[in-house]
């Protein structure tokens, strides 16, 4: 178990600059996230720490050495593959024993410490079969036996879900959060999904164009975006964010008013980019913050507990909330409240948050 | 009656289509296949009007004929001396290539590598009869280098014609092998290396257990066609050494050819032909179950 810190990290393709100084410390034991669209870096920078990709400058450092010039093998790190990358011809044992082969430890200690990680992941049925013959999900579990047999000090994942279905990708994360709390190495875990990362997480790292956006806890992330950018990638469906005019009494969305308190730097004619979540549109929200806006429905998708609505404001559309057991049809115009106390401000240009 | 004309002419569009292709196969393949076996069941064919049916008698003269094992012991020689030259180069020149180098360095070294390929036997034949030569450049290099105190023949000592036979068929052959294994390189999925390269594992320990492993079904389906081509080779053997000096490179083609066009003796190279045909034919059907393996 160490800590990580990455300082100034910058990748080069030829001219082409792929990262852009990435700052990022990790904390002994912490679950850490790189998440971001894809081309975002965050492979990238994840290889990096790996080994497996030149530093073009900066420094990245596991435990208190600085491993710019360290092999992989030497890193102390195991790594899990997107496509698994088990060895075909090789047994789910024999996978997961090869690094202690390699390091040349007794064989008795192999057959230990295999047969200890196959209980872990409930793999020993599975021990005498080649990869060929495993589902998915089991070859996932695999492929984290291969990585936890070797005792490393960082564990690195490279987007480990992408290939499974919705249900056995929900399975697997509980997993390795589950894994996490028993092992509780340090990991650095990288998806383009925001779920994952806000159900992984102790620590998130938004990446966007080879820049970090924002980092921090899933709570800060989501509920203290600093810029446009992360409010609109986290959360599902994500934040409504509508370009609108600043008006003496509050906002003018298109056509309507709404009447709100809008951040003091604000000044009416202002430009900004206004944000609120679907969670805080609901037809019963109550308080002074609310504002109540008349909605014509042009869609409804029931998610079972509840529905995302659909509906025009301002020219923009806008998704809101309600029971799912609340019956609407689309043409229907309902009442629904926009609670502003949770709402966000942005900067039309930078995508700054505006507090 | 409708029903069945209706079914002849379903089941049949088909094999009318197949028709031209199996009338030329037919033609061109069965009916010499089929004259050289009655060929090697008779005596004085060709020669003669009138041959004489002999059975077996030209099979139990070959295999009684010293000659005929001795180009036996030579072909296998030169079969598996070739093949394993072919994939040893082979496979170190199509590693070379896919390293990791520019990938304009790689066209330019995959363009040159292939070269051997496209020059036909008798260049190959021609040029390497000139470099071997007793005052040839391998012999002046090597007397430049002190390695030799005198020219060597290679061509002409029957000590060193199958090594250098070897050298050429390697050198002619190798292609083949490195752009097979080329292809099949550049499908092993680079996690694989990445992962191994993390397990710890060096560039025999990536070239042992996971380039070998991934490669094993090309290795073993192009080694087998190597081998059926290597054993049937005739050109490159007969422009180069010619089966000598005295039979020390004489290979079953050369045997074969001997016979039917220097010594005018079509009975015995109709026999020789067809115990090629038969080792060749095992080989083969050795080819096509790995083949139906992969499907």
């Amino acid at each position: 178990m160490s800590r990580i810190e990455i300082r100034d990290l910058v990748k080069m393709y030829g001219t082409q600059q792929a990262l852009y100084g990435i700052d990022i410390q990790i904390e002994e034991g912490e679950f850490c996230v790189l998440v971001g669209p894809s081309g975002c870096g965050k492979s990238t920078t994840l290889r990096m720490v790996a080994g497996l990709e030149t530093i073009s400058g900066g420094e990245v450092v596991i435990g208190d050495r600085v491993v710019n010039g360290l092999k992989a093998k030497d890193r102390g790190i195991a790594m899990v593959f997107q496509n698994y990358a088990l060895y075909p011809s090789k047994t789910v044992y024999n996978n997961m024993a090869f690094a202690l082969q390699m390091a040349k430890m007794p064989k008795d200690e192999i057959h230990r410490r295999v047969q200890e990680v196959a209980d872990i992941l409930e793999l020993r049925p599975l021990l005498d079969r080649k990869p060929g013959a495993l589902s998915g999900g089991q070859r996932q579990r695999v492929a984290m036996g291969r990585a936890i047999v070797r005792d490393p000090e960082v564990f690195l994942f490279d987007e480990p879900l992408s290939n499974l279905d919705a249900k056995l990708r929900g399975q697997m994360r509980a997993e390795i959060k589950r894994l996490h709390q028993r092992l509780n190495n340090t990991i650095i875990y990288v998806t383009h999904d925001q779920v994952e990362a806000m159900t992984l997480a102790d620590r998130i790292v938004i990446m966007r164009d080879g820049r970090i956006e924002q980092q921090g806890t899933p709570e800060e992330v989501f509920h203290d975006p600093a810029t446009q950018f992360v409010a609109g990638f986290m959360g599902s469906p994500p934040m409504n964010l509508t370009t609108c005019k600043v008006t003496d009494t509050g906002l003018a969305l298109g056509t309507a008013n709404v009447a709100c308190r809008v951040p003091k730097r604000l000044s009416p004619g202002d430009t900004v980019v206004f944000g609120i979540r679907a969670d805080d549109i609901r037809p019963n929200v109550e308080g002074a913050a609310a504002v109540t806006v008349e909605a014509k429905l042009d869609l409804i998708e029931g998610l079972g507990t509840e529905n995302l609505v659909h509906f025009m404001l301002g020219g923009e559309t806008i998704i809101g909330k309600t029971d799912g057991r609340a019956k609407y049809t689309s043409g229907q115009t309902v009442s629904l409240a926009l609670d502003m106390a949770h709402s966000y401000f942005f900067d039309s240009e930078t995508g700054a948050r505006i507090r | 009656m409708t029903n069945t004309i209706r079914t002849i002419n379903d089941r049949g569009t088909p094999y009318l289509f197949l028709l031209p292709c199996l009338l030329v196969l037919g033609s061109l393949l069965s009916v010499p296949l089929y004259k050289v076996v009655e060929y090697s069941l008779f005596d004085n064919v060709i020669v003669e009007r009138n041959p004489t049916f002999v059975g077996l008698q030209n099979y139990r003269d070959l295999l009684s004929d010293p000659g005929y094992w001795s180009a036996t012991l030579n072909t296998v020689i030169f079969t598996l001396g070739s093949v394993i030259g072919h994939i040893i180069v082979g496979t170190g020149l199509a590693l070379l290539v896919n390293a990791d180098i520019p990938q304009r360095a790689q066209t330019i070294f995959r363009s040159l590598l292939i070269l051997p390929w496209i020059f036909t036997a008798v260049v190959v034949a021609l040029n390497w009869q000139l470099l071997l030569n007793p005052f040839g450049v391998v012999n002046y290099v090597l007397d430049t280098l002190g390695l030799i105190s005198e020219p060597l023949d290679w061509l002409g000592d029957p000590a060193l014609a199958m090594w250098s036979l070897l050298i050429i068929s390697t050198w002619r052959g190798y292609p083949f092998i490195m752009v097979s294994f080329l292809s099949g390189l550049q499908s092993i999925p680079r996690e694989l290396y990445e992962a191994a390269e993390i397990d710890g594992a060096g560039f025999w320990g990536k070239f042992w257990h996971v380039t070998v492993p991934q490669l094993k079904p090309v290795i073993y389906g192009v080694a087998l066609l190597d081998l059926i081509w290597t054993f049937q080779l005739f050109p490159l053997v007969w422009l180069t050494t010619g089966g000598g000096p005295g039979r020390a490179t004489e290979v079953l083609s050369t045997l074969t050819f001997r016979a039917a066009f220097v010594d005018f003796e079509f009975s015995q190279a109709a026999t020789a032909a067809v115990s090629i045909l038969v080792i060749s034919a095992a080989f083969t059907v050795l080819y096509l179950r790995n083949e139906a393996q992969k499907v």
